[in-house]
């Protein structure tokens, strides 16, 4: 069973959350657009900071212990969010179209966008793990059961993965506020798109699209809260009958092509 | 016994949470107790459901599906559980949740260090992608069908 009682993890949350909140939201106008930091990114970088090794606050097991409270934490999350969605139903039934068809956008963007960089890049069979879904921990489990985890594919999707785990939360949270700022997309559709199947990442981009539209937060957090229920629902089943297999055949196909032209130009460089 | 352990740490993240509201919400604790002492219990049946049936299905699953039937309004009583829970500022919660993924940052940093910076930006188009494919779908979705326009 996986260890989760450590009153110093815990401890450290406690003051983490009150000094984050009591900063609260701060609005930076750069001129391009509002940057909005808030109160989850405090906590977030502060604790990233205090995690470093070279500070040694905290030991290889103290961080184990708060990866596995975060894997659990989040359904205290998931629970807020269900208890918006009960009295919302004709709401999200209203928007159901919508609802149901971006998580083809979910399912496929990985893959329309990672796959030919990835190739134009040089990557090989490791561009097939990597961008054939965002590499939580399901989809991992998926391709080490069909690929071996210490296999090309297997190394692809890990290294996606450490990255997501590390910088995922942050980087989307950035990417949203410029999406929200550019006035293409509306507050539910930008909602629905942070519902990309991972905890952290779809609570921190639902914070900074809440904050960019207070008046449609209730709305975010429950548009959010539904396409990251679907996406997680669909989400392994989705991997397993499609989007793998769709991966391996755009590769046969895309690899000769983007592929040989990658090696060129670095024989040209 | 089983679970015990889950449930003291959903109490002590869910009073984490409270002081949180009470510090950037000016929700008094007292007044978000009984909405947050509903999502711990949702949350714990959440996670005794997925253990005690047979059909294997993710937990947030069933902890969604339950939020979602107390809160709904063929519930007895939804009213008061929904009134209840809104005293919880979703941001309040997530709060703690972020702290404890920054605490686990150290963790993974070696293996970061020994990836290439090919994997390093494949992961961030993928993330990209699958963020602004679905935005956009669901954008035409909604310009298509008239809604929110």
């Amino acid at each position: 069973m996986k260890k989760l009682l450590s009153w110093k993890i815990q401890l450290i949350v406690l003051a983490l959350v009150v000094v984050a909140e009591f900063i609260g939201i701060k609005n930076f106008d750069l001129g391009i657009g509002v940057v909005a930091l808030f109160p989850m990114l405090y906590a977030l970088i502060i604790g990233a900071v205090i995690s470093l090794p070279k500070l040694k606050l905290l030991s290889e097991k103290d961080m184990n212990i708060a990866a596995n409270i975060l894997g659990i934490s989040f359904m205290l999350f998931v629970a807020k969010l269900g208890t918006l969605m009960g009295p919302s139903l004709p709401q999200l039934m209203d928007a159901g179209l919508s609802l149901t068809l971006q998580e083809v956008g979910h399912f496929f963007g990985t893959i329309v966008f990672g796959l030919p960089i990835a190739l134009l890049i040089g990557m090989k069979r490791e561009a097939v793990g990597a961008t054939f879904s965002i590499d939580r921990e399901p989809n991992l489990a998926i391709i080490a059961e069909k690929y071996g985890a210490d296999s090309p594919e297997g190394r692809g999707a890990l290294g996606v993965y450490v990255c997501g785990t590390l910088f995922g939360a942050i980087y989307l949270t950035i990417l949203a506020s410029i999406l929200a700022n550019s006035g293409w997309f509306h507050p539910i559709s930008l909602a629905m798109g942070a519902g990309v199947g991972s905890g952290s990442m779809m609570a921190a981009m639902t914070g900074a699209l809440a904050i960019i539209f207070p008046e449609s937060a209730n709305d975010i957090a429950l548009f959010a809260g539904a396409a990251n229920l679907i996406t997680t629902i669909v989400g392994t089943y989705v991997c397993i009958f499609f989007s793998l297999p769709v991966t391996n055949y755009l590769y046969r196909k895309l690899e000769p092509v983007l592929g040989r032209r990658s090696r060129k130009a670095e024989n040209k460089a | 016994m089983f679970m015990l352990d889950k449930i003291y740490t959903f109490i002590i993240i869910g009073a984490i949470a409270i002081i949180g509201n009470w510090v950037g919400y000016d929700v008094s604790p007292i007044d978000a107790l009984p909405g947050m002492l509903i999502i711990v219990a949702i949350t714990v049946c959440g996670f005794a459901i997925e253990k005690v049936l047979p059909i294997k299905l993710p937990v947030v699953i069933w902890v969604s599906f339950l939020a979602l039937l107390v809160t709904s309004p063929i519930f007895p009583g939804n009213e008061t559980i929904v009134k209840a829970t809104s005293q919880i500022n979703f941001m309040a919660l997530a709060t703690p949740i972020l702290a404890y993924a920054g605490l686990s940052f150290g963790k993974d940093l070696k293996e970061f260090k020994q990836l290439g910076w090919r994997i390093v930006v494949i992961s961030l188009v993928v993330y990209t992608g699958t963020f602004l494919l679905a935005t956009l779908v669901a954008e035409i979705g909604f310009r298509v069908t008239g809604k929110f326009h």
